[in-house]
């Protein structure tokens, strides 16, 4: 049993493959007509895909029949154009007619019919690449291009204007990646420019008819492009080595006259003036005697009587002096009256408390920084002390040639921690007649030898300095005070018909003894000994001016000490307070100088209220 | 033939003077013609495109293109043929099959706008720009001949007796395609002879042909 199961095994192992060999013989495969492809519109070919061959030889046949009639007839030439295909001679194409094409498979068990497919040659049109093509390198005004002429392939005739062809071509360099494409229309020419100097080019070109397909891209043609420059660049070369020449040269003329261009482009903005002044000289900083002396510019007044002044007499003063011609150039913001007074009445709204007292005049070289402007100098006082007193540029006219200076009453700047400036003035009981309508205002006056009212008025511009104007105003006292007062003060005394036609005496500051006094001494013929001007202390610009002796000399109060050895006014309680706000720098040195601080004390009522702004320097006899 | 030939060749010497005596020259005309008929076979591929849309079944029921309405005329088959047919045939035969297509494609842009066809909208604009150059190119047409002379001026009328395309959606279909492929064909012959006749025409610029 189990011997003949095997045997059956083996003999269907065996017969079984033969049996399947022979199953695979079947007819052929379905084949397919792939393509059909007119040249030339002449003639066409047909091409088609074998299905699979059943195991068997299979022959594959054609047959085609016309759109108009049944007769069908088999490919004529299946050689020509290859396997697998089927060409059409000029014989047998025919235009504008459908041809219903069979493609047939046969082999020994069968054959196999392909689909059929309807061809009209007219759109199967596919030409052949454009032959002969040729590229050369032509030279032109603007440099070299390409020139790229071919001709129609062999067998599409376009002489009759039977078939119509458009050319394409496309280049590019030869490292380069992407292809630069270019339509040629029906002509067989063309020139491509702007090249890069020294490459190497491929030019390729296709065409084809009205209506059909492209043909295949011909071989690439090289050519190399020679050196050169192209006439852009070195234009553009010309023109930037131009534009540096030219801008170099500008830039060395405009080295040379830098200081001019500068002065051009940004003007100095003009500086304060004051007419007759010499800044060379304060720059210099050595004390020249005769040249360098400040004046206070003192108005004495004729007609007018020495006025008690009713009033308290306020610390703050607004000092103004009155210039006849206004014709300084280098004034600030101090030169209107409305300006000052409102500076004035501001100022004197405040109170006490806002009060500082002017540093003036210590002894040590530190506090006198704060009085100066920028460039003011030290000067040393005759009696080599060690007060340093630096000269007033601003407040004091070097020149004592006339009345007409009195503008050079420059601004002293203040230095900016000092908000408020006040003067105060000690001025003695009989004030200006005028000042009764102002209570707040103070107008110390001070006498001068003669008994001659002066007026000081004092403006101050709350930014930068204080003008300082001195007026004299002479009255006919026996002895002459100085009369400080604000600017309404002023006003009223203008109200009052005082004469334009004042006459202003000039005192000379002789020197600034030891004690930090200013020695004034008035210039005129008087002969009058030189006063000593105490300087109060006070706020940084401020002294205060103690009164005026018998020498017509201007006291300056240098602290609040030396008040409190002479009198005080009756109505000047508040300076007690005051006082104690003053922060004295100085701490020494409350020794009066003797003489003269006795006359001082005996013959005026000091009033703590006047202050003079001072001058930060001083000059010395 | 002979007497056909010399006539042809009188007919050159006519067409050279008037070339030359003429601003716009016969060259110029033909030129301009044949540009504008190279635009019709572009414009009716366009709607025969759309092959796709079309059912597979209509294919088999697809008239024969021998039924188009113009293959009653006759038309040069081949090249040599085309070669032979003189420039006054061949002018006429694209007056006659150009004139022939003016009432279907009236037809055909009334029937587009409601075809069942997803692009109608384009077939119908292409529809009527075909009109637009047809029409064009007719007019040159006309004025060409009147240069060319009295015997070019013949022209095969070719009636079109299509009522409608058909009512069902099917029928319409096949029936618009099966119009719009004779279309194509007739558009692509008269693009050839005008082509072969410009070319015949214009000694003067042989690079073009």
């Amino acid at each position: 049993m189990m011997w003949r199961d095997v045997g059956v095994t083996l003999i269907l192992s065996l017969i079984l493959p033969v049996v399947a060999q022979g199953a695979r013989h079947t007819p052929p495969g379905k084949p397919k007509l792939t393509s059909c492809r007119s040249p030339d519109k002449e003639t066409f070919t047909c091409w088609w895909e074998a299905g699979s061959d059943g195991g068997r030889p299979t022959t594959y046949s054609l047959f085609y029949h016309k759109e108009n009639s049944e007769t069908v007839y088999e490919c004529p030439d299946y050689h020509t154009a290859g396997a697998n295909s089927c060409f059409f001679n000029k014989n047998e194409t025919s235009i504008w007619v459908n041809y219903n094409i069979t493609v047939v498979a046969t082999n020994a068990l069968g054959n196999n019919f392909s689909d059929p497919v309807d061809v009209d040659v007219v759109y199967i049109v596919q030409p052949h690449t454009p032959e002969n093509v040729t590229v050369g390198v032509l030279e032109d005004e603007d440099g070299p291009f390409l020139r790229v002429s071919w001709e129609p392939p062999r067998k599409a005739d376009t002489r009759s204007g039977w078939i119509t062809l458009i050319y394409e071509l496309r280049v590019k360099l030869e490292e380069a990646e992407e292809w630069e494409e270019h339509r040629a229309g029906q002509q067989k020419m063309f020139n491509i420019f702007s090249l890069h100097s020294g490459g190497v080019y491929m030019v390729q070109v296709r065409c084809k008819p009205d209506h059909g397909f492209w043909s295949e891209w011909s071989t690439a043609s090289y050519v190399k492009v020679p050196d050169y420059i192209p006439r852009e660049r070195s234009m553009w070369i010309l023109i930037a080595v131009f534009s540096a020449f030219i801008f170099l040269i500008l830039t060395w003329i405009i080295t040379l006259n830098r200081s001019s261009v500068k002065h051009c482009l940004l003007p100095p903005v003009p500086g304060p003036k004051i007419k007759g002044f010499d800044q060379q000289l304060l720059k210099k900083g050595k004390p020249e005697e005769d040249l360098l002396v400040e004046y206070l510019e003192v108005y004495v007044n004729e007609k007018q009587e020495l006025m008690p002044e009713g009033k308290d007499l306020r610390d703050v003063g607004c000092l103004k002096s009155k210039s006849q011609s206004d014709n300084d150039s280098g004034r600030g913001s101090c030169d209107s009256h409305t300006l000052l007074m409102e500076k004035c009445g501001g100022v004197e709204s405040k109170d006490e408390s806002s009060y500082e007292e002017p540093e003036l005049l210590q002894g040590q070289a530190g506090s006198w920084e704060r009085l100066e402007r920028g460039d003011s100098q030290v000067v040393d006082t005759p009696d080599s002390s060690d007060a340093r007193v630096k000269t007033w540029p601003l407040v004091f006219s070097p020149s004592i040639h006339g009345s007409s200076d009195n503008h050079h009453y420059g601004t002293l700047e203040m230095p900016k921690q000092h908000s408020t400036s006040e003067i105060t003035y000690s001025v003695p009981d009989h004030l200006f007649p005028t000042s009764t309508s102002f209570p707040h205002h103070h107008h110390p006056e001070y006498r001068d030898s003669l008994g001659e009212y002066s007026e000081y008025r004092h403006s101050r511009s709350p930014s930068t300095g204080v003008l300082y104007h001195w007026e004299a105003q002479h009255h006919p006292q026996a002895h002459s005070n100085f009369n400080i007062r604000n600017l309404e003060r002023q006003k009223e005394a203008t109200g009052l018909g005082l004469p334009p036609s004042r006459s202003m005496e000039y005192v000379e500051v002789q020197k600034v003894n030891q004690e930090n006094q200013l020695v004034l001494k008035p210039l005129s013929s008087h002969g009058r000994g030189p006063s000593q001007v105490q300087f109060g202390r006070a706020v940084v610009d401020y002294s205060k001016v103690n009164g005026v002796n018998n020498d017509n000399v201007l006291l300056l109060q240098r602290q609040r000490e030396m008040a409190e050895a002479g009198q005080y006014c009756d109505y000047r309680e508040k300076e007690g307070a005051e006082a104690e706000r003053y922060p004295t720098q100085q701490q020494g040195k409350t020794t009066k100088d003797g003489p003269v601080a006795t006359q001082l004390q005996e013959s005026t009522c000091l009033t703590t209220s006047g202050y003079v702004d001072t001058v930060p320097t001083m000059p010395t006899f | 033939m002979a007497r056909r030939s010399q006539g042809t060749k009188l007919h050159l010497a006519v067409l050279c003077l008037v070339v030359s005596c003429h601003a716009i020259g016969l060259s110029d005309l033909m030129e301009r013609a044949s540009q504008r008929s190279d635009q019709l076979p572009v414009l009716g591929m366009f709607s025969f495109s759309l092959d796709s849309h079309f059912p597979p079944m209509g294919r088999v029921m697809m008239p024969r293109p021998s039924m188009c309405h113009t293959s009653s005329l006759q038309t040069p088959k081949d090249k040599e043929q085309a070669l032979r047919v003189s420039e006054n045939e061949l002018i006429s035969l694209a007056r006659s099959l150009l004139l022939a297509w003016n009432d279907p494609l009236l037809l055909l842009s009334s029937e587009a706008p409601t075809l069942p066809h997803p692009s109608n909208g384009d077939i119908s604009s292409k529809i009527r720009e075909l009109q637009d150059y047809s029409k064009s190119l007719g007019d040159g047409l006309d004025i060409l001949v009147n240069k060319m002379g009295p015997s070019s001026q013949y022209i095969s009328s070719i009636p079109f007796k299509g009522g409608d395309l058909g009512n069902d959606k099917t029928s319409r279909l096949i029936n618009f395609h099966f119009l719009m492929s004779c279309f194509r064909r007739d558009s692509h012959k008269i693009d050839s002879f005008l082509k072969v006749l410009r070319c015949r025409a214009t000694k003067m610029r042989p690079e073009t042909c």
